[in-house]
């Protein structure tokens, strides 16, 4: 996509929501075709939280005067896990080359405000535990992070950021048993927050 | 005296504290480095905002301390801290309000950033002015 709308004046910035940037580094390697794009490190999920992530991917479209046109959606980049995400990646591919060569939005400002995820109290405070567990991991304090790790799940428990981009800090596998739990727990709750669905048309 | 990491949105400060029972105590002048949040007669006062304070007792320690807890309390920012002990520094966190998130959300300005890449250089939204970006939140998780 980075080639082919690049010349018609888009650039992509990817953000890792990752510790550490070796973490990031064995996927972005492992891209073909490799990226020609920046690839940055949000550790501590902050530019992740002040732009309404919970989970990945996500896009947001931010115009040439750093207004931002279409809020966080779900959008991955090929159709590898459409049976889970239930998402055509075309839809968005199509939409995203009829913003950029031709200005065309599917919604104005108001409908981009209503496709925004306002954080409730509960998910902010389950924000800043999980960002103490990290720093309490990365001196060692186990035991401590645990606990908050733990607290920042019940805070926030639909929030994927948190609970499944804790696991690699907890020592448990984001592909294993526990990340299938979380998303039955997650699918029986509604699939809560995940974009729009393709059916929609956009 | 012990120390104190104090984590805030931006940057991690290092900072002494006394410790009282369940209680950390900042100096006034070390947070108000560290968060922009001044103590006045009128409360809790950052440019030309200020809050009230409803329990000055709880939030100001005879010694002059600021009591971090009260103080986000005050402020109506999520906290969360870890005790430190002898070898480890206490650990507190101070998030920003969920209505503050929504108000800088519903602006649709988007937030300036400024983060490294994978290498270590930094790189700013700033960087792409007048050009359309699309930014794609990923994880190896």
């Amino acid at each position: 996509m980075h080639e082919e709308l690049a010349p018609a004046g888009l650039t992509i910035i990817a953000v890792a929501l990752d510790e550490s940037a070796d973490s990031a580094r064995e996927w972005v390697d492992a891209a073909d075709p490799r990226p020609t794009y920046p690839v940055l490190l949000d550790r501590e999920f902050v530019v992740a939280e002040r732009y309404g992530i919970i989970n990945v991917p996500s896009t947001v479209w931010i115009d040439e005067h750093d207004r931002i046109v279409r809020p966080p959606d779900i959008t991955p980049g090929d159709d590898t896990f459409k049976e889970f995400t239930k998402i055509d990646s075309s839809i968005h591919h199509d939409a995203l080359r009829r913003w950029v060569d031709h200005d065309e939005l599917a919604f104005d400002a108001d409908g981009a405000r209503a496709r925004q995820l306002a954080p409730s109290p509960d998910e902010q405070q389950g924000r800043v535990e999980r960002r103490l567990a990290a720093h309490l991991l990365r001196a060692a304090r186990s035991e401590a992070a645990e606990r908050h790790f733990d607290r920042a799940a019940a805070l926030a428990p639909m929030d994927w950021t948190i609970r499944r981009g804790s696991m690699p800090l907890r020592g448990v596998d984001p592909f294993g048993n526990a990340f299938f739990d979380f998303y039955q727990e997650w699918e029986a709750a509604g699939r809560p927050a995940y974009g729009v669905p393709s059916s929609s048309g956009e | 005296m012990s120390t104190l990491e104090l984590v805030t949105d931006d940057t991690i400060y290092e900072l002494s504290a006394s410790i009282d029972g369940e209680r950390v105590l900042v100096a006034a002048d070390d947070l108000a480095r560290a968060t922009g949040w001044v103590l006045k007669l009128e409360g809790l006062c950052r440019d030309d905002v200020c809050v009230p304070v409803a329990d000055r007792a709880a939030l100001v320690a005879s010694d002059g301390g600021i009591d971090l807890e009260a103080f986000a309390h005050a402020l109506r920012l999520p906290f969360a801290s870890e005790p430190g002990d002898d070898k480890q520094p206490t650990v507190a966190v101070l998030g920003t309000p969920a209505e503050v998130r929504s108000a800088e959300m519903a602006s649709l300005d988007a937030p300036p950033f400024t983060l490294p890449d994978l290498d270590g250089n930094f790189v700013s939204l700033a960087d792409f002015k007048g050009r359309k970006k699309l930014l794609l939140a990923w994880a190896s998780w």
